[in-house]
């Protein structure tokens, strides 16, 4: 069978992507392997921000703006979903199917292992943790947000979401983790408010650091301007 | 005596304390479609009492109280959405014994 193979580089990638994202979790051979990491390596490695340059003395909580798959920290955060094995859908605008096509298949390779090994799907607030593979992180740790519809947010849909951020900072201590980069977990497809999932964050994440004595630098990474200022007026309320 | 506590009601009769699932949790979990109960036979504050899977998400239910655990609603392993019912014989979860009072008393009325 011949297939249409595109052009031009950036319609080379999206096919490149969507195959990636069906791909089941079975194991690939050295040779594509090495095609692949080559590639995703090269591709990987421009426009790095290094966790490094970004941080200072005085603080232990950073706003960070831009692209997670870019951000080289010890660990970043997955927002997954219950079946723990990155987004199948081809091309689909989340943060689970970008973070799985940009570490390879060696990722879903690796949440299999991890899910295969549990037996049954992953609940919402716990967290896993593997390797990023190609990423220019070390780790990726995932985690299962709460669905919210009509922004109904239940009480325990809170405690859920403050749960998620204390189960990946316990991993990331248990990890001997120093920074760890979190996405706005649950407010994409998964329906959370923005603003209250914000707070929710903010507030969990500052306890922990506070219960725990941890000395882990914490990243609320946001991908837009609506969520930076979100994140902004939080953190500049609470410190006044 | 009837306490509430990580979205479950707690039921004292004599030294044995059954957790219940409560309207709240139902609504926000959807119908279950499976559940699987800890092999335990303690456990301590927050440890997992059983997951559920149910028509809204996939839960880790949280134990709201140290102790040991002398019963649970096993027939909800063949039946889930047993835990989905109205009435309190059906929709308990476990029952625990060794339970400190205070702890118990410390929990919101229900």
């Amino acid at each position: 069978m011949q297939q249409y193979v595109p052009k031009s580089f950036e319609d080379r990638f999206e096919m490149y992507r969507g195959l990636a994202n069906e791909r089941p979790a079975v194991k690939a051979g050295r040779e594509f392997l090495d095609v692949q990491d080559a590639f995703l390596s090269e591709y990987n490695s421009k426009e790095i921000t290094d966790f490094e340059n970004i941080k200072d003395k005085e603080n232990q909580i950073y706003i960070w703006q831009g692209d997670i798959t870019t951000l080289k920290i010890e660990a970043v955060v997955n927002a997954a979903n219950a079946e723990m094995l990155g987004c199948f859908i081809p091309n689909h605008n989340c943060i689970d199917n970008i973070i799985h096509t940009k570490a390879g298949l060696q990722l879903r390779l690796a949440c299999a292992t991890l899910m295969k090994k549990q037996g049954r799907k992953e609940a919402v607030g716990r967290a896993k943790i593997t390797a990023a593979y190609n990423l220019p992180a070390d780790y990726v740790i995932h985690t299962v947000g709460p669905i919210v519809q009509n922004n109904k947010v239940s009480s325990m849909k809170r405690d859920l979401l403050a749960k998620c951020y204390t189960s990946c900072l316990k991993t990331a201590d248990d990890h001997n983790i120093k920074s760890i980069a979190f996405c706005s977990i649950s407010t994409g497809v998964f329906g959370y408010p923005k603003e209250d999932a914000a707070e929710t964050a903010v507030s969990a994440v500052k306890t922990y650091l506070a219960e725990n004595e941890s000395s882990i630098d914490v990243v609320f990474n946001v991908f837009d301007e609506e969520n930076r200022k979100i994140y902004e007026n939080i953190l500049t309320e609470e410190r006044s | 005596m009837k306490k509430v506590a990580n979205y479950l009601w707690v039921e004292k009769n004599g030294g044995e304390y059954t957790l219940i699932m409560t309207p709240e949790l139902q609504d926000d979990i959807g119908t279950v479609g499976f559940v699987e109960f800890t092999k335990e036979k303690e456990v301590e504050k927050n440890d997992s009492l059983l997951e559920l899977e149910a028509s809204k998400t996939v839960l880790d239910l949280a134990s709201p109280l140290a102790g040991k655990i002398v019963a649970v609603n096993d027939k909800a392993t063949d039946e889930p959405t047993l835990l989905n019912s109205a009435k309190a014989e059906e929709s308990w979860v476990v029952k625990l014994t060794d339970v400190d009072e205070a702890e118990f008393n410390a929990l919101a009325d229900a």
